[in-house]
């Protein structure tokens, strides 16, 4: 179970997006030379979310690229998120864990003393 | 035994029934003894198996095994039969690492002649059998090859020279599904597994040298080719990133139909599809294609071992005398036919964590075994122990021939970490006699043996309920882990 918090919504994804990424890699490893762009789109904040780590994940289990930092917007369903990273590199990279997949279980999205707080599990 | 507001009755000494309520369509039935089963109700996993027991189509009751923890909608070590006419195939009952199973390979080596080697022999694995996170395989696919490997299994590395017959043989299923459709299977989950056949992966996967500690069916143990204080290799894997994009992405689809067809269930992880809809087909064909690509990583796994062993050891195959036992899953959904209601009905069995366990005489075991049972491959943790067991009549009449599939979690993997903080892993292991080699001392950690409960505990819960019947204990002398 990951927990993030955020002053908005887009700092609370931008914040689970980074959180995803620690559970791969230690990312003051991670150098921020290059950017990606993901989009994702959802109904409600939760599917948002959802949809949202889902790409994130697959920038790393497909295209092999860790991320540094993240910024998010959100227009109306529409969630865009940019990353700024590298490509995995094994000799200065150590990725401890696999991530299978996020899950949707107990995925939930409140609004928090200090804004907004997410919970969401992956599956390791 | 209470499970919060529900009785479970006890059935025998290792049987439970949870009753039917609400909306569960069968009872539940969990095998387990008094003390595990005190173990099992404090977390959620009998939730699960009363929400499993919603599923439209599901036969005779939902299952659970003695290792039964929590998992993802489904509960790992859990088991559902549902009618293949009017029933529903879930991902979720499968598992995100679709066949992912253990594969066990005999040799003809003594532990003490291997013993002064296996310091090297370890690292010379480590090298050689890729494991660990960004790993690739030996094996360089194009795309044209990847769908043999989806369509053909076991059979696509032995046209590559990878397995030999007597290996496919002794694969379960002999290593190919039917009905492995690769344009079922998403280009993003093509893409993941491109570079990762013949890859370990991480986690709980390894590869262990074990010893046979013990023997206790001779004849069993002399139709797999086991005989005590033999070398043995056991191998841990499944079908890598294309199978967890698989499921990721037919979770999704199953979800829209649920919506569509006001299928409601208790657990949105549960999501589903009938089996004859054109969304349930299409699973299954994606299924029986990842399911082809784990049987097929871990032939290569085991072709690496093998040769790895031939060259370090400058033995010939003859005198090596490293054949397979068996391969077999344990996170699958297959077509059977088994007796319900009086009749042999074909019915379609989701295990997630769970063995299939044919009995003595089944035209599905490799004919060498035939008389004996299926050989049945239960990892134990990195520690102690594991077991072969052979399939036992009870099982088709008690749990659609499956049994259970290892240790079961006992620590979550953040408990096991915190407990091990700043001892060395690897030389507590040395202690007990265990060489570890592995990419990830994080990933060690959260495998401490303390971690899983005790594989002999579960082991004598399924042989004394008759599902499977203990054959040999394996002892483990070295690992590589991811």
């Amino acid at each position: 179970m990951l927990e993030a918090r955020g002053e908005d919504l887009p700092d609370l994804f931008s914040s689970c997006v980074l959180a995803l990424f620690s559970l791969l890699v230690d990312r003051r490893t991670v150098r921020g030379t290059e950017i990606r762009g993901v989009e994702a789109a959802g109904e409600t904040a939760e599917a948002q979310l959802f949809s949202l780590l889902r790409e994130a994940l697959l920038l790393f289990a497909v295209h092999k690229f860790l991320a540094r930092s993240a910024r998010v917007t959100i227009e109306g369903k529409r969630v865009t998120l940019t990353l700024a990273g590298e490509p995995f590199d094994s000799e200065r990279h150590s990725v401890d864990r696999e991530i299978k997949a996020v899950t949707a279980h107990l995925m939930s999205v409140k609004r928090s003393p200090g804004g907004y707080l997410a919970r969401f599990v992956v599956d390791v | 035994m209470r499970f919060q507001d529900v009785e479970i009755r006890k059935l025998s000494d290792t049987m439970w029934e949870i009753p039917r309520e609400g909306g569960m369509r069968v009872p539940g039935l969990v095998f387990a003894s008094e003390a595990m089963m005190g173990d099992i109700v404090r977390d959620e996993a009998i939730r699960q198996v009363m929400n499993v027991a919603h599923l439209p189509g599901i036969l005779k009751h939902s299952i659970g095994m003695p290792d039964i923890h929590w998992g993802y909608g489904f509960p790992i070590g859990g088991v559902a039969a549902m009618d293949a006419r009017e029933g529903v195939v879930s991902p979720g009952g499968v598992g995100y690492d679709i066949n992912c199973g253990v594969r066990l390979l005999r040799s003809d080596l003594t532990v003490d002649a291997l013993r002064p080697k296996l310091r090297e022999l370890v690292a010379a694995l480590h090298r050689e059998v890729p494991s660990g996170v960004g790993s690739t395989g030996f094996v360089r696919l194009t795309a044209k090859d990847e769908e043999k490997v989806l369509t053909q299994g076991s059979r696509w590395a032995a046209s590559r020279g990878f397995a030999s017959a007597q290996d496919i043989a002794c694969t379960e299923s002999g290593g190919t599904l039917p009905g492995a459709d690769p344009d079922a299977v998403s280009a993003v989950a093509r893409k993941r597994g491109r570079d990762q056949l013949g890859t370990l992966g991480s986690g709980n996967h390894f590869l262990e040298i074990d010893e046979v500690a013990e023997v206790f069916d001779d004849e069993a143990a002399r139709a797999f080719g086991l005989f005590p204080g033999q070398a043995a290799v056991l191998i841990h894997s499944g079908s890598r990133g294309l199978g967890y994009q698989v499921c990721d992405d037919y979770l999704q689809t199953m979800a829209d139909y649920m919506r569509r067809n006001a299928i409601d269930l208790p657990d949105r992880q549960l999501a589903c599809a009938h089996i004859r809809s054109p969304e349930g087909e299409r699973y299954l064909s994606a299924l029986a294609a990842a399911a082809n690509y784990a049987f097929a990583n871990r032939q290569l796994l085991a072709h690496q071992a093998r040769e790895t062993f031939l060259r370090f050891l400058g033995m010939g195959p003859n005198d090596l005398g490293m054949r397979m036992v068996y391969d077999c899953g344990h996170n699958n959904a297959k077509f059977e036919e088994h007796e319900v209601d009086g009749r042999v009905r074909t019915v379609l069995v989701h295990r997630k964590g769970a063995t299939r366990c044919f009995p003595p005489g089944n035209a599905e075991i490799p004919e060498p075994y035939r008389h004996v049972g299926q050989p049945v491959l239960i990892p134990g943790d990195m520690g102690n122990a594991s077991y072969v067991l052979a399939g036992a009549p009870e099982g088709m009449r008690l749990s659609f021939g499956s049994t259970c599939h290892g240790a079961g979690r006992r620590m979550s993997r953040t408990q096991a970490r915190s407990s091990v903080r700043g001892k060395s892993i690897i030389q507590e292991m040395e202690r007990r006699g265990v060489i570890v080699a592995c990419a990830s001392h994080k990933t060690l950690a959260e495998e401490i043996p303390e971690a899983y409960k005790d594989v002999s505990e579960v082991v004598d819960v399924v042989h004394d309920a008759g599902i499977a019947r203990r054959v040999a204990r394996l002892k483990p002398l070295a690992v590589v882990k991811g």
